[in-house]
């Protein structure tokens, strides 16, 4: 009966490996953002920052896939679904701060598409504040009703990936036929950078770098304390056995509307730092491709590791600008060869590479191993 | 009062009869074993009243209190704890998380993001009481998955114990364990009845005797006889349900 597990528990305390310690988790968190802040100092070349703000939204996008993926077992293919919807609110405000109410009150491409006043659905957004709040609090509310519509139903699986690949589609095909509220294919373009409190966020200047970093270290601290948290560990419960968990008084549905809804707030934040950083919204960001993209970088990266998500996206992203130029159309099938060759090779990502790798430095045996240990102990 | 009370309880599936008016009363802190051959209709009445399945007609009374129609949830916390046939435990999860799972009482998604301790408060005691007669005291730091199929099969009773329910339902709890293991269960058992009201699904006629008082026997979805252990293994019409055997005490 003495297995590898058997010298898990005999190093005591919890402190398995370096790789489970909180300690050194944060550590290392804290360190890649201080990292991340300290770029511009480094990084004199404004393009350049301007496309690591890019990836640090994805990172933020990854990071949302690991939260509902990883930790709760929900593959939704719709983040961009939440993406998006942030995305247009933020367009739609920064295109009304440029607007002025007497003199121009009607965005240009409205009036070739022969509105005469501005639709009912845009008035919000004059006020930079309401817009602000409702380019976050719509998607997030969407989801959370999206959520309860899917999970209350139990569906779960294959299913989840399904339904929320077709919304996503149905809003897609929104942005594009509503030519005259979000000016369809071509995209809303404000004129002007995003300002706050008089203060113009230049996308290609640090400033504007430095709301995305803030954004991203800020959410995905407040996602690691929450998987922390009671409620963490009892969404992984539920991910593991929902009927299990229903079976111990859960009612799982509440549990995955939060974690779903929470990881709508989550894509919407990196919506919203997209647009201030590129100036620009158009259907492009609810495409197909960009969701399941998404989950792609969370896979490289390691699905169960917010950190490893966020890794996966700056690694993928920055190998797509540099290696999507030299090989153009042979990158999707690099990329799709990276993608199979994770899933075959590393199901946990970067991030369960570095845990085998940490384990065994620690004295242990991998996780694998312990695995098939343990089931040819079962079958004995 | 009786604890549980089922009464012509009939579940159907299109034109299949599975639960055929059965009626069932069980008092507070008795043991009863559910017997009967595959197919009587056990595993469909433990759904039945933990509320997985809806009932076709009857009502399930938990101390005087109808729960039939209730969801699974709201079964589980007026206290019916119910461990299944294929050990159910959180694969990915320590044994120790798994425990804390089943041993947190408060079950709002909103309240447990503010938790952050791993302990429960004033039901510490009982936490480690638990641990200590499920004697997995030096794998809790052990992912839960690479238990034995015993150790599993224990596991899940600890986490049913932990939510310490009033009633507890155990599909084939020793289904896979040792003899040694079986017979460290029916102590367990043994200790539990009394304080707690249980109802057990075997198959292990040996382990049947070390804790049943009363058995009652299932056959097509109904309640054949209801006695004593020996009562039963005399009943002729439990030797006919299980024909083709040499009668129950092989099977």
């Amino acid at each position: 009966m003495s297995t590898a597990a058997d010298k898990v528990a005999a190093t005591g305390n919890g402190t398995t490996s370096l790789y489970h310690n909180k300690a050194a988790q944060w550590l290392l968190y804290l360190a890649v953002f201080a990292v991340l802040a300290l770029m511009p100092l480094l990084v004199e070349n404004a393009f350049t920052l301007n496309q690591l703000a890019r990836y640090t939204c994805f990172a933020i996008l990854a990071m949302s896939v690991s939260l509902v993926w990883g930790y709760g077992g929900i593959l939704s293919l719709g983040q961009g679904i939440a993406f998006g919807l942030a995305a247009y609110g933020m367009g739609m405000t920064m295109q009304m701060q440029y607007q002025h109410p007497e003199y121009d009150p009607i965005p240009s491409f409205m009036l070739t598409n022969e509105l005469e006043s501005l639709p009912l659905m845009w008035a919000p957004f004059w006020s930079t504040t309401t817009g602000l709040i409702l380019t976050l609090s719509v998607p997030t509310v969407f989801f959370a009703v999206f959520g309860a519509m899917m999970f209350q139903a139990r569906v779960a699986g294959v299913f989840v990936a399904i339904m929320t690949l077709a919304m996503l589609a149905a809003w897609y095909s929104m942005a594009y036929d509503m030519q005259p509220f979000t000016a369809g294919f071509n995209g809303i373009s404000p004129p002007l950078p995003f300002s706050i409190g008089g203060f113009e966020l230049d996308p290609y200047g640090a400033p504007a770098y430095l709301v995305c970093v803030g954004f991203l270290a800020v959410l995905t601290c407040l996602a690691k304390l929450l998987m922390q948290s009671r409620f963490g560990v009892i969404v992984q419960a539920i991910r593991d056995d929902a009927e299990r968990a229903r079976f111990l008084g859960y009612n799982v549905a509440s549990y995955q509307i939060a974690l779903f809804a929470i990881s709508g707030f989550i894509a919407a934040c990196a919506g919203l730092c997209w647009v201030m950083i590129v100036q620009y919204v158009s259907p492009t960001s609810l495409e197909l491709t960009l969701s399941i993209a998404m989950v792609i970088w969370a896979a490289v990266g390691g699905r169960l590791s917010l950190l490893g998500a966020i890794m996966g996206a700056f690694l993928v992203n920055g190998m797509q600008s540099y290696l999507g130029d030299e090989l153009q159309q042979l990158w999707m099938l690099f990329l799709g060869a990276i993608f199979i060759g994770v899933v075959l090779l590393l199901p946990r990502g970067l991030a369960g590479l570095m845990e085998l790798i940490l384990d065994r430095l620690a004295g242990l045996r991998g996780r694998s191993q312990d695995q098939a240990s343990g089931q040819k102990e079962a079958a004995e | 009062m009786s604890m549980l009370e089922l009464t012509g309880v009939t579940k159907t599936f299109s034109d299949f009869v599975a639960v055929d008016n059965f009626d069932l009363t069980v008092e507070k802190g008795e043991l009863r074993c559910l017997l009967g051959p595959n197919g009587a209709g056990k595993s469909t009445s433990i759904d039945l009243i933990t509320g997985r399945l809806k009932l076709t007609s009857g009502t399930v009374k938990l101390d005087g209190q109808v729960i039939s129609g209730l969801s699974e949830h709201s079964i589980a916390r007026l206290g019916v704890g119910r461990k299944f046939q294929v050990p159910a435990v959180f694969k990915e999860l320590s044994v120790e998380d798994n425990l804390l799972v089943a041993a947190t009482k408060v079950k709002s998604p909103f309240s447990n993001m503010f938790t952050f301790s791993p302990r429960i408060g004033s039901r510490q005691a009982r936490f480690e009481q638990v641990v200590d007669l499920i004697g997995l005291k030096d794998r809790m730091r052990v992912q839960a998955g690479i238990l034995s199929h015993g150790e599993t099969q224990w596991l899940e009773i600890g986490m049913v114990l932990m939510d310490d329910p009033r009633v507890m339902l155990m599909d084939e709890p020793t289904a896979g364990m040792t003899e040694q293991e079986t017979h460290k269960t029916s102590e367990l058992f043994n200790n539990l009845k009394g304080d707690h009201t249980l109802i057990v699904v075997e198959h292990d006629m040996s382990f049947v005797r070390e804790i049943a008082d009363i058995i009652t026997v299932m056959h097509m979805g109904t309640n054949l006889v209801e006695g004593t252990i020996a009562e039963i293994e005399t009943d002729p019409r439990v030797t006919e349900v299980y024909l083709g055997t040499e009668g129950i005490g092989d099977a």
